[in-house]
């Protein structure tokens, strides 16, 4: 297994512009911690969450005196409980993801996937969420462990920065029913991958909304993947299972190829948007603090 | 149907090769991808419409094929049976004698203006029109065989060229209309000539038109120009100069002699028209050692035709043969031989006789004596015996035998008649059985020879033996006598007989097995520059140039003149009679002239097809 070391290097304008984002998250799910996230527990926080009668034993405190005297009635005053969330994030290693066109100079999709998960692990980090980072290809890997706090983001770096490069196909049905089991806490789950499984990215994706995770599917594609250009008479060797497919490309074979993968990417978006999760696609050809400040915004995935 | 270009059916075996590139695997651009899942759906659907594909490349196959055919076909230059059988046929003979060369008014050739024309002729070849192009001189030549090829006719045109030999047209009119016997449709004959004929070959049916080309010219000429040896001086020779006015005037003008290039005598002459002179130039030396032996005659003269201005003759140039006379005394051969000019003979008794001193002749002439021990087969020198001869038999001598057969052709007998010569007796003769050499008896009384003649192979050494006693016959008498023993004794010495020094243009020249000719001639004035191993003729030398040729011999070198020497071809007032006939191609339909030959179709459509098959690979239909 090798190890990829892309530099991961953030500067503090760009830091500072990341702890003004939070990771947005539609449910509420326990946390273990006081943080600042809403939670379903109530708690001390200064946000209302309910009412309820008073029963014996309650602090006196908690009365809501103003109810009682128009109602004539005891009434406790319910808080919101302010705690943590688990953010995971889900990085497609396979040989797919490291694939760097031969014309362009851009970075490949792992390292743009590598800078956003950075990106995002930092806000969540930021805000005192509880964040994790797990690689996954054939299967999924050993992660790195719940990091808390602003410090734990040199951990997170270095943990990004020593990425395995994972073999085998993408197998996201396994990979993700091995994570719903391996998390014991719901969360928040960032999948940032090309969603190029054979056998299909569906089965693994609805699994996780099943489990009441909450999903962000941050789609990576090189624009050669999309709108490929080479013509004539090609040998196209896959990066994952190293077969050969020999074609002829034409102008009019190109074409039904444009047409398959808008019909992929229009599928991805229509599934996602059915199971109610969040879909970004994100392309290696814009620039990633771009990608993190506008296109996740608009994606409603950060705010 | 016909194919005019068979060789073409040769390059079908490429056919296979294309099939083979399309066997081939095509070497395709390995591009790494990050995943073939688009691709394999696009597959997917493609194996549905595979056997549709495999149909598109069988079509693509098909379609360089018939591409490939249709080129070959055209190439084969595929001619219908129909047009062959019912198209025309004319046959351009271009006249390229001597007279040829004469000039016109106007400063061109007559030769050149021939070409001319019958260039414009030429432009009107088709396959339905064919050409075949003759050339005339004393011999007739096809240059170009039937061809509907404009260019290769004209390239044959350009190539043509006269001569400075004489000739007669009808020879060639014949073989034109043997050419065209075998062809069917309309048939012509057309010559390109400044006087035709007087008749027309009676076996040709086809129609003969003639161009003239030249007009009424006055020409001096020089048709007669030779040498020969002056028989009291053996180092001196005599020249023979014949100059003819071809012209309506009177000629007035210098004649100019030279030697190997050294001016050696100028005279004036004046001639009337229509007249002749005949100038004799009367000691002129003979050529030592070194020295070419070149004799040119020219004359000061601009007129019509240039080529019979200049005369080339040889000066004989072989020394007097040296001859041994082994005789007790015989004053018919010492009177013969002291005036025979070319022989220079010593005289011995028969007692000193030694083979040494005898191989240092060029013939041994031994009368009425055989050397004791003589053996044919040792010795070197050539003998001519008289009377006693190493091949008489021991039967008895012939009583007034009569010379029965003489075979003339012989050598030795060159010129001698031998009819009523009257012998009291003859030794009797028998033919030696020795294998290696070749044996003839020109002269038998019935069955017994008189004369045996001897050739050993592979060598020089000739042999002859005379069984006769010349004092007991009239022989001595006879003009027959010197002729006879002179022949005999230059046979022996090697010499077939007298050197051929001349010829005229256009004649043939026989040659020996040892025998040939540089083609390229020379003169004083055009010396050859050509390759350092020039080209030469053997077996046949037939001249077109007039000039000196080297010809190499079993003797040497020697050189031999040829001139035109033709007063049919230096009398160029005749021109003007020339029949000139309106000239008219053999008719060929309108409507057949508008169409183009087969092969022009197959092109067509295989540059219509590869336009197809292009078009179809560019928008991938034949991917």
């Amino acid at each position: 297994m090798e190890t990829a070391t892309a530099p991961l290097l953030f500067d503090s304008d760009f830091l500072a512009k990341l702890e003004q984002l939070f990771l947005l998250s539609k449910k509420l799910f326990r946390g273990a911690h006081r943080a600042e996230r809403r939670s379903r527990q109530v708690g001390s926080s200064l946000e209302f969450a309910d009412y309820r009668n008073y029963t014996l034993g309650d602090d006196l405190r908690s009365i809501d005196w103003n109810i009682y005297g128009r109602l004539d009635r005891l009434f406790i005053k319910l808080f919101e409980q302010e705690q943590d969330l688990d953010i995971s994030f889900l990085l497609d290693a396979s040989a797919s993801m490291r694939w760097v066109p031969e014309k362009g100079g851009r970075i490949s999709k792992f390292d743009q996937a590598r800078r956003i998960a950075a990106s995002l692990a930092y806000i969540g980090l930021a805000n005192l969420d509880r964040v994790n980072v797990h690689y996954f290809a054939s299967r999924l890997e050993e992660d790195l462990g719940l990091c808390r706090g602003k410090s734990q983001f040199h951990k997170v770096l270095e943990f990004l920065r020593n990425a395995p490069a994972l073999e085998g196909e993408t197998r996201f049905d396994a990979c993700l029913r091995t994570f719903s089991q391996r998390m014991k806490r719901r969360g928040l789950v960032f999948v940032l991958s090309d969603l190029f499984d054979p056998n299909g990215f569906e089965g693994g994706l609805a699994l996780l909304r099943h489990q009441q995770f909450e999903v962000h599917v941050i789609h990576i594609l090189d624009p050669v993947e999309v709108r490929p250009e080479a013509t004539g008479d090609l040998r196209l060797v896959e990066s994952e299972s190293g077969e050969a497919y020999e074609v002829t490309a034409s102008e009019a074979l190109l074409r039904r190829y444009h047409a398959e993968v808008d019909a992929f990417l229009r599928n991805a978006a229509a599934f996602c948007t059915e199971k109610g999760i969040n879909y970004a696609q994100a392309s290696t050809a814009v620039p990633f603090e771009d990608l993190v400040l506008r296109v996740l915004r608009d994606g409603r995935m950060i705010q | 149907m016909t194919f005019l270009n068979v060789w073409a059916v040769g390059f079908a075996g490429i056919a296979p090769v294309i099939v083979l590139l399309y066997l081939l695997k095509l070497k395709r651009r390995p591009i790494p991808v990050s995943t073939l899942l688009f691709w394999q759906r696009i597959f997917q659907e493609n194996r549905r419409r595979a056997f549709f594909q495999k149909l598109r490349q069988l079509f693509s196959l098909l379609l360089h094929l018939l591409i490939f055919a249709l080129i070959l076909a055209a190439l084969a230059h595929p001619t219908l049976d129909r047009q062959i059988r019912e198209g025309a046929s004319t046959v351009l003979i271009l006249d390229t004698r001597a007279r040829m060369q004469a000039t016109e008014p106007d400063g061109q050739t007559r030769f050149a203006k021939a070409k001319v024309q019958a260039g414009n002729l030429v432009r009107e070849a088709s396959a339905l029109r064919q050409m075949a192009l003759m050339t005339a001189d004393a011999s007739a030549r096809v240059v170009s065989p039937f061809t509907d090829d404009e260019k290769a006719l004209r390239e044959s045109l350009a190539h043509a060229a006269v001569t400075d030999a004489g000739g007669d047209l009808g020879r060639a009119i014949k073989l034109a209309g043997e050419l065209l016997a075998s062809r069917r449709g309309d048939r012509r004959i057309i010559v390109y000539t400044d006087r035709a004929p007087e008749t027309k070959p009676a076996e040709v049916s086809a129609p003969v038109d003639f161009v003239a080309v030249g007009s009424t010219r006055d020409n001096l000429a020089i048709t007669r120009f030779a040498s020969r040896a002056v028989l009291n001086g053996p180092q001196t020779s005599e020249i023979l100069l014949e100059v003819a006015n071809f012209g309506r005037s009177t000629a007035k003008t210098n004649v100019e002699l030279a030697y190997d290039g050294r001016l050696l005598d100028v005279k004036p002459l004046t001639i009337e028209p229509g007249g002749r002179t005949v100038q004799v130039f009367p000691t002129v030396p003979r050529p030592g050692n070194g020295s070419r032996g070149w004799l040119t005659a020219r004359l000061d003269t601009t007129d019509a035709l240039a080529a019979d201005n200049v005369a080339y003759a040889v000066l004989p140039v072989d020394p007097p043969k040296r001859v041994l006379l082994m005789t007790k005394g015989n004053w018919f051969l010492e009177k013969l031989l002291g005036a025979d000019q070319s022989v220079a003979f010593e005289l011995l008794t028969p007692d000193s006789f030694s083979a040494s001193v005898a191989a240092k002749f060029d013939v041994v002439l031994l009368d009425n004596f055989v050397p004791e021990g003589f053996d044919l087969a040792k010795s070197s020198a050539n003998y001519f015996f008289i009377k006693q001869t190493p091949f008489n038999s021991a039967d008895a001598p012939l009583d007034q035998p009569l010379i029965s057969d003489l075979d003339t052709r012989d050598p030795v007998l060159r010129l001698v008649n031998l009819q009523n010569i009257s012998l009291l007796h003859a030794a009797p003769l028998t033919v030696p059985k020795a294998t290696d050499w070749t044996w003839r008896t020109p002269i038998r009384s019935f069955e017994h020879p008189l004369m045996i003649t001897g050739e050993r192979h592979g060598s020089s050494q000739r042999v002859a033996a005379l069984a006769l006693d010349i004092g007991d016959s009239d022989l001595p008498l006879r003009v027959a006598f010197p002729l006879l023993i002179s022949s005999t004794l230059h046979w022996l010495a090697g010499e077939e007989s007298a050197p051929i020094l001349s010829r005229r243009a256009g004649e043939t020249l026989p040659l020996g097995a040892n025998e040939s000719v540089r083609v390229k001639p020379e003169t004083p004035w055009r010396k050859e520059t050509g390759p350092t191993t020039p080209a030469v003729a053997r077996e046949v030398f037939e001249p077109l140039t007039n000039g000196f040729y080297e010809m190499q011999t079993r003797e040497g070198s020697r050189w031999l003149s040829v001139n035109t020497f033709d007063e049919a071809e230096s009398d160029l007032r005749s021109a003007s009679g020339a029949a000139t006939s309106r000239l008219a191609l053999p008719s060929v339909s309108l409507e057949r002239l508008a169409s183009w030959p087969l092969w022009q179709y197959l092109a067509a459509a295989a540059l219509l097809l590869f336009a197809l098959e292009w078009w179809l690979f560019h928008r991938r239909r034949t991917e």
